[in-house]
């Protein structure tokens, strides 16, 4: 008889062995010690440890529940209900399908219990003893990872870098499991480095985001480019199916590289700002290149204010259609120029030398003017006397002329 | 009104008469341009001279007033040359005097030293006095004694023929006496042409003035007619605190006077012309100063010219009857022709410059 047990025994092991190599869908939990008012969760099926009086003695019994999702609500639905024997023997066995949970209480006090767990057609994803059983058990469903893909820079210059940056969170209501991503890489861009990589296969639910991938690329060419999408390809834990999120994709504009230019840079000042009608004031001209690039194609022009008359100016000005302008082939790089001009003041008033100038920087023309102070015209010396009325400069006028006369005559009678 | 013509001849009489009508227009530079003569009289004046630089030199004598009688450039003070040139020339300027009209007096004022106005002005008194009835008197003016020969010699002939050509009278001024008029000769010259020019016009003012008492052309004939023919003029000018006798006595004080005269000794007339405002011309005190001089000289006539708020000033006219300073210029004038005869004899002798010039008679020169 005792051989037989042995034998039954070896058989039964023996089973139990090549069915586990066999399949991947039975696990052998063994001594898990469950207290009273805990539970031992298996993917979304849940061990809750109560106990009863039978008798005056305690018997400690095992609830066995089911978390079910429909949707909106998490419910539990109650499968088996056991308790020990009084033979002290107590095992459950929950069969759903295919799939079969068999546990088997190796002891049993009023205060705990030591069971053995052997599982069958099912792929356990999640096992975990629950403190306070029923009450803190957690549905097990799918995950969904929001994948979300940043750069420091969105318009760069060639041979630029960018930093990328890749994060997840998930906000499905299960675990996503052996995630891997796909970065996105596109060949517009270099990669250049990595600075972060080690990103968790794991995301548990969490409205955190977590840092998968930091990588720094390089504009290699011009032009507006997209970084295609992160891809997340991952795993619920109790379903075992497959999954995949995307992050948006990028747009990154590389301006062109810069083509060196010449920049001239004009300046005007004034010998004098307050002045009077008749008067005259220079402005001072002052032309800078200020790239080391010829600049070509010169034409400075001043505005002649309203209330100036130009008089004069510096040997490179011709006079074209009664304007001052400056015409000049080219300059070369770091040239250094000064014009002078001079004016007279005309009439009262204030004004401004007004300099426009144009020239091409090596790629295209370049229109451009400056101000100079404001010049403040007053009344001039002799103004006053063109307030009165002609005949007070015609009457002295014909004295003297009539004196002259007189004077001339007189000295023709005294002169042999 | 009397007609009066006033004729400067050569340098001297140009520059005098130039003075004159300075003086009548004011006296200011430029009085000329706004101003006209003040003559009292109608005053016709002319200058007459050989060289053309003397009469350009007049400023204030009107082109058509002036006469170049055209004889190179001057006549270099010989007084033969001069009378000639004159009696080659008279036509023109006595047609020129006969074209200003009638006149009742005449003057002519000349240097009795130099070319022309010592040679033309005694034949130019003759001439007018033989043509025209109204008189004629000459200024003559002496020259500085150290001024040389020549001017002392041309000085005597010159001052003889004025008293033989018909002048009714010769009224003389010094050089040598007046000479201390300016600081350098130039000034001295000047200041003696204004000095002289303010008499004759204060003369020509008496002479045709409405007058508190009145002397006249008659009057003026009177004094000139007495004496020796030669007078001279004395001025004078008095203040407010200076009394008129002192005035009177100083315009005939050697200070006064245009020639040097011993006026108490030598004098045989005089007129005396006051004017000024009639506070300070007292008659008491002139006809006290007048009568005082009277006994001295014989008859003295006294004019009085009222002038509202004017200083006193007193213009005396003395004729003389001798004058010891005219007979030391005539010994001088004396002696100068002698030194000239004797230069000229010495030179008539010596020879020396031809002496000189002989040695190389008959020599020819080499090259």
């Amino acid at each position: 008889m005792k051989k037989n047990h042995i034998l039954v025994t070896i058989i039964l092991f023996l089973v139990i062995f090549f069915l586990s190599i066999g399949s991947v869908n039975a696990e052998i939990i063994n001594s898990e010690q469950i207290d009273k008012g805990d539970g031992y969760q298996i993917n979304n099926y849940v061990m809750h440890l109560t106990s009863t009086i039978i008798m005056g003695e305690i018997y400690p019994g095992i609830d066995f529940y089911g978390l079910q999702s429909d949707g909106t609500n998490i419910n539990l639905k109650e499968y088996v209900k056991t308790t020990k024997k009084t033979d002290g023997t107590m095992s459950i066995v929950f069969e759903k399908g295919t799939e079969k949970i068999n546990i088997e209480v190796q002891n049993a006090t009023s205060s705990y219990v030591i069971i053995d767990i052997q599982t069958t057609g099912i792929t356990v994803e999640y096992k975990t003893p629950v403190d306070g059983g029923i009450s803190n058990a957690k549905y097990i469903g799918e995950p969904n990872l929001i994948l979300t893909k940043s750069v420091d820079k969105t318009s760069v210059d060639v041979g630029e870098v960018i930093r990328v940056t890749i994060k997840a969170k998930n906000t499905g209501n299960g675990v996503a499991k052996r995630i891997n991503i796909d970065r996105g890489l596109t060949p517009d861009f270099t990669f250049k480095s990595d600075i972060y990589t080690s990103y968790p296969t794991e995301l548990d639910v969490s409205n955190k985001e977590t840092e998968m991938f930091i990588y720094e690329i390089q504009a290699t060419k011009a032009g507006t480019f997209q970084l295609g999408p992160a891809i997340a390809t991952y795993y619920s834990s109790v379903f075992d199916d497959e999954y995949t999120s995307k992050s948006e994709s990028l747009t990154i504009t590389v301006a062109e590289e810069p083509i060196e230019t010449s920049e001239i840079k004009l300046s005007v000042s004034t010998d004098k700002t307050k002045l009077k009608r008749g008067d005259t004031v220079k402005f001072k001209v002052n032309v800078e290149n200020l790239k080391d690039v010829t600049a070509s194609n010169i034409r400075i022009e001043p505005i002649i204010p309203k209330n100036l008359t130009y008089v004069s100016g510096s040997e490179e000005i011709d006079i074209i259609n009664e304007k001052p302008i400056i015409q000049v082939s080219s300059y070369g790089g770091y040239y250094k120029a000064e014009y002078l001009l001079t004016f007279k003041a005309d009439q009262i008033g204030n004004d401004n030398l007004i300099v426009k100038w144009t020239y091409n920087n090596g790629v295209e023309e370049i229109s451009d003017n400056t101000t100079s102070e404001m010049v403040f015209i007053s009344q001039g010396d002799f103004d006053f006397l063109a307030q009165f009325p002609i005949y007070v400069y015609i009457t002295p006028i014909i004295i003297i002329l009539a004196l002259a006369g007189w004077f001339y005559w007189r000295s023709r009678q005294f002169r042999i | 009104m009397l007609n009066v013509l006033i004729i400067g001849v050569g340098q001297c009489g140009n520059r005098i008469l130039d003075a004159i009508n300075k003086e009548a227009f004011g006296g200011g530079r430029f009085s000329k341009y706004y101003s006209s003569q003040k003559f009292a009289s109608r005053v016709e004046t002319i200058a007459i001279n050989t060289a053309i630089n003397d009469l350009k030199e007049m400023r204030n004598t009107k082109a058509k007033d002036r006469i170049h009688i055209p004889n190179l450039h001057g006549l270099g003070a010989n007084r033969i040359l001069g009378k000639k040139c004159f009696n080659d020339n008279k036509d023109l300027i006595m047609r020129n005097i006969s074209e200003r009209g009638d006149f009742d007096v005449a003057f002519v004022i000349s240097s009795s030293s130099g070319g022309t106005g010592s040679s033309f002005s005694p034949p130019l008194v003759k001439e007018l006095k033989e043509i025209y009835d109204f008189p004629v008197y000459s200024i003559m003016v002496l020259p500085f004694r150290e001024e040389g020969t020549i001017y002392l010699q041309n000085s005597a002939f010159s001052i003889k023929e004025m008293r033989q050509s018909g002048s009714d009278g010769m009224i003389l001024a010094d050089n040598q006496y007046l000479k201390n008029a300016g600081s350098n000769i130039q000034s001295a010259y000047d200041g003696i042409n204004k000095m002289i020019a303010e008499r004759i016009l204060f003369l020509l003012e008496a002479l045709d003035s409405e007058m508190m008492l009145v002397t006249d052309l008659g009057d003026f004939k009177t004094v000139m007619s007495g004496g020796d023919g030669i007078a001279t003029i004395g001025y004078a000018k008095g203040d407010a605190k200076t009394p008129i006798r002192t005035t009177i006595r100083e315009s005939i004080s050697p200070n006064g006077l245009l020639f040097s005269s011993n006026v108490y000794e030598e004098a045989s007339r005089a007129m005396i012309i006051l004017r000024g405002d009639q506070k300070y011309l007292s008659i008491d005190d002139i006809s006290a100063e007048i009568d005082k001089l009277s006994s001295h000289i014989g008859h003295v006539f006294k004019g009085v010219i009222i002038r509202n708020g004017e200083t006193p000033k007193v213009l005396s006219v003395l004729t003389l009857e001798s004058t010891v300073e005219l007979e030391k210029l005539y010994a001088l004038a004396v002696e100068a022709i002698h030194i000239e005869k004797d230069k000229r004899k010495r030179v008539a002798l010596q020879n020396e410059t031809d002496t000189t010039f002989s040695m190389i008679d008959g020599l020819e020169p080499e090259y």
